[in-house]
C-alpha cells in the first residue's frame, strides 16, 4: 500500500512537470503560466507524512532541475523547504479552509521569491529579469485559482475523503 | 542545551536533503556545464523527451481550445496589421530587388564573394522550460538529424536563441532574452556595432561601443560576425540612445522573433569554425550543457560539421552590411 502511493504522488509529479512544459506552454494569460509542480508538491505535503512529503518535494525539485537551465538542485531546494513549510503549517490550515487559497498564494510567491534570489547567488541573473515581479504574482495568482482544482484531486487520489484528524499513514 | 539528538525526524531530513542540493549546485557550477550533471540532464531529457511529446498531444484539444479564444479578440487588429505590412513589405521588395542588383555590381567590381549559403533544420517546439526563469526551448531535432551545440536558431522572423545542449532526438535551446545572453550586433543603418544583453522578458538593453554615432528607434539591429552567421535581424531599437556619462550609448530593443510564442523553428547548420571568433556568451553562466571554455569541445562540437539530414533545407542569410 505504502510504495503504490508513494508511486502515484511520483507518477503525478511527473505528469506536472510534463503538463507544465507542454500544455501552460501554449495556455499563458497575460504571458505567464501556474506553478503546477509547486502546486502539486502542496497538494501532496498537505496530506502525506513529513518525510514522505519531503522526499516528493525533492523528487520534483530534482526532476525540474534535471529539465530547467538552472544550477542542478536549485529547485530541490526551493521545492523541499516548500514542503517542510507546509508540513509545518497544514494541521492551521485543516482548522479554516478559506486559508488554503491565500496559502497557495502565499507559499508559491515565497517559493519562487526564494528561486530568485538563490538563483542570483548562484549567478543565474534570475533578479536582473525586467519582469521579475510578474513572473512571481502571476504564477502564485494562478496557482491560488488552480488550487481549487488540484487539491481536491490530490486529496481524492490519495483516498482521504474526509477532513483529516491525524497525519496520514501511507 | 542544544543537542543535534534534540532534532524532530522531519527536520533532520530536511537539513539532509537541504545540505545534499547545496552540495549539488556546488559540484554543478564547479563542472562548468561539464561532469555528471550535464550527463544527467541530457539523460533525462532524452528519457522524458516521448512523455513530453506525448502529453503535447493529449493536450493539444485543450491548448487550441484556449489559445482560439485568445485569437478571436486579436485576430481582427493582427489582420489590419498585416495587411499594412504587406503594403509595405511589397514596397520595400521592389527597392531591394533594385539595392540588390547594383550590390551584385559592386560585389563583381570589388571582387567581395557574397555570404555562403547555409543548411537549415527545421523543428518544432515540443516543451519550455519548468518556470517563468527558464528561457529555454525544447526541439524535435537532435544529433541524429544533425543539431549541434551552438548553432544558431531563427524563426521566420529573426534569431531566437542558440542550441546549448543536444540528445539524440532533441535539443534545447536558449533564448536570446535570456539575462545570461550577450549578442554582438550590427546597426544596419549606420554599421556601427554594440551589444544586445537579454532582460528576461520585454525589450533587451542594447550598449553601443561607439558614442559618436546616433542609434535611433526603428533601427534595425542584425548579427555581426562572431558566435552567429552575420546579417540575421535580430531587433529593432525601441527609443533613441541615451549617451552614458560619455563611455557608451545605451538605449532599448525590442526582438523581432515571437519569442514567448514559438512553435517551428530553423536551426541554421552553422559551427564556431564557421564563426572564427570566440564568443562573448554565457561565460559567467556556468551551470548548462555547453563549456565555459570555448575551446574546449563537448557532445556536438567537433571540428567537422555535423552531417544534416533529409530533413535539411537550403536557405540563404540575409545580406551582411559591410561598413
Amino acid at each position: 500500500m505504502k510504495a503504490r502511493r508513494l508511486l502515484l504522488a511520483l507518477l503525478v509529479v511527473m505528469v506536472s512537470v510534463a503538463i507544465q512544459t507542454t500544455l501552460f506552454a501554449r495556455i499563458r494569460p497575460f504571458d505567464a503560466a501556474p506553478a503546477l509542480v509547486l502546486l502539486v508538491v502542496i497538494a501532496f505535503a498537505r496530506h502525506v507524512p513529513a518525510e514522505y512529503a519531503l522526499g516528493i518535494g525533492f523528487f520534483a525539485g530534482f526532476l525540474a532541475d534535471l529539465l530547467a537551465d538552472s544550477a542542478l538542485g536549485l529547485w530541490a531546494l526551493v521545492m523541499t523547504t516548500t514542503a517542510y513549510f507546509v508540513v509545518h503549517f497544514r494541521d492551521r490550515l485543516e482548522d479554516d479552509f478559506s486559508l488554503l487559497g491565500p496559502f497557495v498564494f502565499g507559499v508559491t510567491a515565497g517559493a519562487l521569491t526564494l528561486f530568485s534570489v538563490l538563483g542570483t547567488i548562484f549567478g543565474q541573473k534570475t533578479l536582473a529579469d525586467a519582469g521579475i515581479v510578474k513572473k512571481i504574482l502571476l504564477p502564485s495568482l494562478y496557482n491560488m485559482l488552480l488550487a481549487a482544482l488540484i487539491l481536491p484531486l490530490v486529496t481524492w487520489m490519495l483516498g482521504i475523503a474526509r477532513r483529516r484528524t491525524a497525519a496520514f499513514k501511507l | 542545551m542544544w543537542r543535534p539528538s534534540n532534532l524532530d525526524r522531519p527536520t533532520g531530513i530536511f537539513i539532509a536533503l537541504i545540505l545534499l542540493s547545496l552540495t549539488m549546485v556546488t559540484l554543478d557550477l564547479r563542472a562548468s556545464g561539464d561532469g555528471l550533471g550535464t550527463t544527467l540532464r541530457e539523460g533525462t531529457q532524452a528519457v522524458f523527451a516521448p512523455v513530453q511529446r506525448a502529453v503535447a498531444s493529449a493536450t493539444r484539444p485543450v491548448a487550441d481550445f484556449f489559445e482560439n479564444i485568445s485569437d478571436m479578440f486579436s485576430l481582427r487588429q493582427e489582420n489590419l496589421q498585416l495587411r499594412e505590412r504587406v503594403t509595405e513589405l511589397e514596397r520595400e521588395l521592389q527597392e531591394t530587388e533594385s539595392v540588390n542588383v547594383r550590390l551584385a555590381e559592386l560585389e563583381a567590381l570589388l571582387g567581395v564573394e557574397p555570404p555562403g549559403d547555409l543548411d537549415s533544420i527545421t523543428a518544432q517546439v515540443v516543451a519550455v522550460g519548468v518556470s517563468e526563469f527558464d528561457h529555454l526551448r525544447v526541439i524535435d531535432k537532435g544529433s541524429d538529424d544533425g543539431v549541434g551545440v551552438d548553432m544558431p536558431v531563427v524563426d521566420e522572423s529573426g534569431l531566437i536563441g542558440r542550441v546549448i545542449a543536444v540528445t539524440g532526438s532533441v535539443a534545447r535551446i536558449r533564448l536570446i532574452t535570456d539575462p545570461t545572453m550577450n549578442i554582438v550586433v550590427r546597426v544596419q543603418r549606420t554599421g556601427e556595432t554594440g551589444v544586445l544583453r537579454g532582460r528576461g522578458s520585454g525589450p533587451m538593453d542594447l550598449r553601443m561601443f561607439s558614442t559618436n554615432t546616433a542609434v535611433v528607434a526603428g533601427d534595425l539591429l542584425v548579427t555581426a560576425d562572431g558566435r552567429f552567421p552575420a546579417g540575421i535581424p535580430v531587433a529593432t531599437v525601441n527609443e533613441q540612445a541615451r549617451d552614458e556619462v560619455g563611455f557608451a550609448l545605451t538605449t532599448t530593443a525590442l526582438p523581432l522573433a515571437g519569442v514567448t510564442s514559438i512553435d517551428f523553428v530553423k536551426v541554421l547548420v552553422f559551427t564556431r569554425d564557421q564563426a572564427g571568433v570566440d564568443d562573448l556568451d554565457d561565460l559567467d553562466r556556468l551551470p548548462t550543457g555547453v563549456p565555459a571554455d570555448p575551446g574546449d569541445p563537448t557532445e556536438g562540437e567537433s571540428d567537422d560539421p555535423p552531417a544534416t539530414t533529409t530533413t535539411t533545407t537550403t536557405t540563404t542569410t540575409p545580406a551582411t552590411t559591410v561598413p
